[in-house]
């Protein structure tokens, strides 16, 4: 892949503080246009990694592209629109003094600035005929209104490269909505952006490439689909018909067959299906049958690739979470 | 450097439009205004003396001693009188009866009677035998706690026993009429190398207005600074702003917008206590009865001269100001980005505090003092020049090169400061949890 096909490259950044090391010899490649995911635990080192792509903090060593060129140079941020994950505004200001503040010192000329605002709050229902709310103070504003100023921030320059931290973290599922739709808009206009995010769901649905990181080294990362399908292997995806399918499991037919290691290594019981894991060499058709012939009623019994989130507690385990290292990801 | 003009634009329209900066910019010039006029409109309404001249003197002495206090109260307050240009008849003077001793009691009934009514006279004075021979008098009135009018009643009767009692010795008339009426105007005028000049207690006034003025600009103003960065911090607006902005440039934006403020709300003082002091004083004085000259008479009626502000006095009060306040205002600032509370940053910034507050303990001696080795040191020191170089100018006159010399050494006092300002701000907006000690900032500083 050329350098300038690349968004951001990171060489071998490392990250030392007196009592750890926050990110260790780190190297990822985020090709220009994706949705990119950085996964990992809280305090795997994540916002630390962030904040030294916006040259917030400096690496002790490696080194850092943005767009082929030192992420250090001046003007570069100017392309980079960035939600930190502690989000925060000017509370005695005005809603449209606070993002015309920012929009300019991201180098957009003022009277641009008034007019996207203008744009941007109304795509987002805070100007309506009966309320203008750019004119209120930001005090003044629910908080989800607030979180949404915030995103008007992050995204007013028209930056190419977005970089969200944990952006889905108390956000409603109407504000989370807004924000997927807005995700999934940039990259149709061939933005690139890269969020951090220790939620799975959020990662599987929404991102072209993944990067797990714990304890700030990389674990894995890769297209997402190259990942999930990386293991080898075939998971099923099965629900069952009636309220109490699953509460049975463990006494009925079903459950025998789930536990049959033959064909099952691991379930993992979701409540509304079961996550099934097939032994190395088993035939799911085979397993469907048994199913049956134990008078299962099946509802659903899909092939699936493992999730995500299977995926990163087998690789990261439990001991991937350090303790007492929480907040400064 | 564009950022640097956006951070401060915002700083300054932010805190221009507040209401504290309106309220604090209207507020003081009525209260310096004050502050020279209450004093002068009191002096004004005593030397008017119209309360001590609308007296009864009830003389039992048969020598005519309460004419002559009469006479005198009368002459005291025909300056005033002769001020009022308007004035179409002088006023009636004290009314003088002549009682005899048995008579005395009868009278003194009356007068109270009259004491009592309003719209009358105010008081009544009692001479009798026993002034003659034992020195006493008495007075009786609704001002009798009036501590000016009892004074002038005083020296009224002191000054006609003397001429009564010159008379008695023989002194001619006209020579007794020239002691009474003798007055004194002393002036003070100032002698420094450069000879006579100036007004003393002007000089004085000057550089402790000057003082109190940095002083005051820079603690509040500086403690702007300090609440705007931990606003930032907490409110965690900083990590947005520094993602756009390199700290360095966001702290300067920072100390350059909160100065113009500063510089704003002093000249917008100066221009409105000016304006307020020329307009007012004249009226308030006429309306006490002082003697008011043409235009500018004012401040000569205030006991003020503005002669030793001099257009370099104040150019360097400007250049003083402005490198105390990047100087207190970025160290501030550092104190501000290592706590998270409002309470700590007192904490933290009380060493700040310690070197401005410090320098002012030591105003006294260089009041007493100006070509002293006191003032000389701290006229040199960057910490405490802000302050004491430009007071000791107005106090008396400093060599040029001094000055200069002064504001070099500050400047780079300055640039010290901000060096070490910058490198804890970098490391300290991004840092929550528990407050740093002292060593923990030293390492900030170390590898920032």
């Amino acid at each position: 892949m050329q350098d300038k096909d690349l968004a951001i490259d990171i060489c071998g950044i490392t990250k030392r503080y007196e009592e750890h090391v926050a990110v260790r010899e780190l190297s990822l490649q985020v090709p220009r246009g994706s949705v990119y995911g950085l996964l990992g635990p809280n305090g795997a080192g994540k916002t630390t990694t962030i904040r030294m792509l916006l040259d917030i903090i400096k690496p002790d060593a490696g080194s850092i592209a943005i767009f082929g060129r030192p992420s250090t140079e001046s003007g570069l941020l100017n392309r980079v629109g960035y939600l930190p994950e502690e989000r925060g505004l000017y509370r005695k200001m005005q809603v449209r003094r606070v993002l015309r503040f920012l929009a300019e010192l991201k180098g957009v000329k003022p009277a641009d600035a008034d007019k996207r605002i203008d744009e941007w709050l109304q795509r987002f229902g805070l100007t309506t005929k009966d309320k203008d709310w750019g004119n209120s103070k930001i005090d003044e504003l629910s908080r989800g209104m607030q979180q949404k100023v915030q995103f008007i921030a992050t995204l007013l320059h028209d930056p190419e490269l977005v970089i969200l931290d944990e952006p889905f973290s108390g956000l409603d599922p109407i504000n989370a909505q807004a924000l997927k739709d807005t995700v999934v808009e940039l990259k149709r206009r061939g933005r690139t952006v890269i969020f951090s995010t220790h939620v799975m769901e959020n990662a599987e649905r929404m991102c072209d490439a993944v990067c797990i990181i714990a304890r700030g080294e990389k674990v894995l990362d890769g297209q997402v689909t190259d990942v999930r399908s990386s293991s080898g292997r075939r998971n099923v995806a099965l629900a069952l018909m009636g309220d109490n399918g699953s509460r049975d499991v463990r006494e009925n037919g079903v459950g025998h067959v789930l536990r049959d290691s033959r064909l099952v290594r691991h379930f993992d019981d979701n409540n509304r299906y079961f996550e099934i894991e097939l032994a190395p060499g088993a035939d799911e058709q085979e397993l469907l049958h048994k199913l049956i012939e134990a008078g299962a009623r099946i509802e659903r019994f899909e092939l699936v690739l493992p999730s995500l989130h299977q995926i990163f507690i087998e690789r990261v385990g439990a001991s991937g979470v350090e303790t007492g290292m929480s907040g400064h990801g | 450097m564009d950022k640097v003009w956006v951070v401060a634009k915002r700083e300054y329209l932010e805190r221009v439009r507040s209401r504290w900066f309106v309220v604090m910019t209207l507020l003081v010039p009525v209260l310096i205004t004050a502050t020279f006029l209450v004093p002068a409109w009191v002096a004004a309404k005593a030397a008017s003396g119209s309360a001590a001249r609308n007296i009864v003197i009830l003389d039992a002495t048969s020598t005519g001693l309460g004419q002559r206090v009469a006479d005198i109260l009368v002459r005291d307050s025909s300056a005033a009188a002769a001020s009022r240009r308007a004035a179409a008849a002088p006023e009636p003077g004290p009314q003088v009866r002549v009682v005899s001793q048995a008579q005395l009691p009868a009278a003194e009934d009356s007068a109270t009677r009259q004491v009592m009514k309003p719209n009358s006279i105010v008081g009544y004075l009692v001479l009798d035998d026993s002034t003659l021979s034992a020195r006493r008098i008495r007075y009786a009135g609704r001002n009798a706690s009036s501590i000016v009018d009892m004074d002038r009643v005083r020296s009224a009767v002191r000054q006609a026993f003397t001429s009564v009692m010159l008379q008695r010795e023989g002194v001619k008339p006209e020579t007794i009429s020239l002691i009474s009426s003798l007055s004194l105007n002393m002036s003070q005028t100032r002698i420094d190398e450069r000879g006579k000049g100036g007004n003393a207690q002007a000089a004085i006034f000057l550089g402790i207005g000057i003082g109190v003025l940095l002083l005051m600009s820079i603690v509040f103003h500086g403690q702007n600074v300090l609440r705007g960065v931990l606003e930032e911090k907490s409110t965690r607006v900083a990590e947005v702003v520094i993602s756009s902005v390199k700290p360095e440039m966001l702290l300067a934006g920072k100390v350059a917008g909160a100065g113009a403020v500063g510089l704003t709300q002093q000249v917008l003082w100066i221009a409105i206590s000016a304006y307020l002091l020329t307009n007012f004083a004249p009226i308030v004085l006429r309306a006490a009865g002082a003697p008011v000259g043409g235009g500018g008479g004012s401040s000569a009626a205030l006991g003020i001269s503005f002669g030793g502000l001099t257009i370099g006095l104040f150019v360097a009060v400007i250049l003083y100001f402005l490198l105390g306040f990047v100087f207190y205002a970025s160290l501030l600032a550092a104190a501000g980005s290592m706590v998270n509370s409002e309470q700590d940053a007192q904490q933290a910034a009380m060493p700040v505090m310690y070197l401005l507050i410090g320098s002012w303990l030591f105003v006294n001696s260089v009041i007493v003092n100006p070509t002293g080795t006191t003032a000389k040191v701290l006229s040199w020191l960057p910490f405490s020049s802000p302050i004491i170089m430009p007071m000791r100018m107005g106090l008396s006159p400093v060599p040029w090169l001094s000055v200069a010399g002064s504001l070099a050494v500050c400047a780079l006092g300055c640039v010290l400061a901000v060096w070490l300002a910058a490198r804890i701000y970098r490391v300290g907006m991004l840092m929550y949890g528990k407050k740093p000690s002292l060593a923990e900032v030293a390492k900030w500083v170390r590898y920032a």
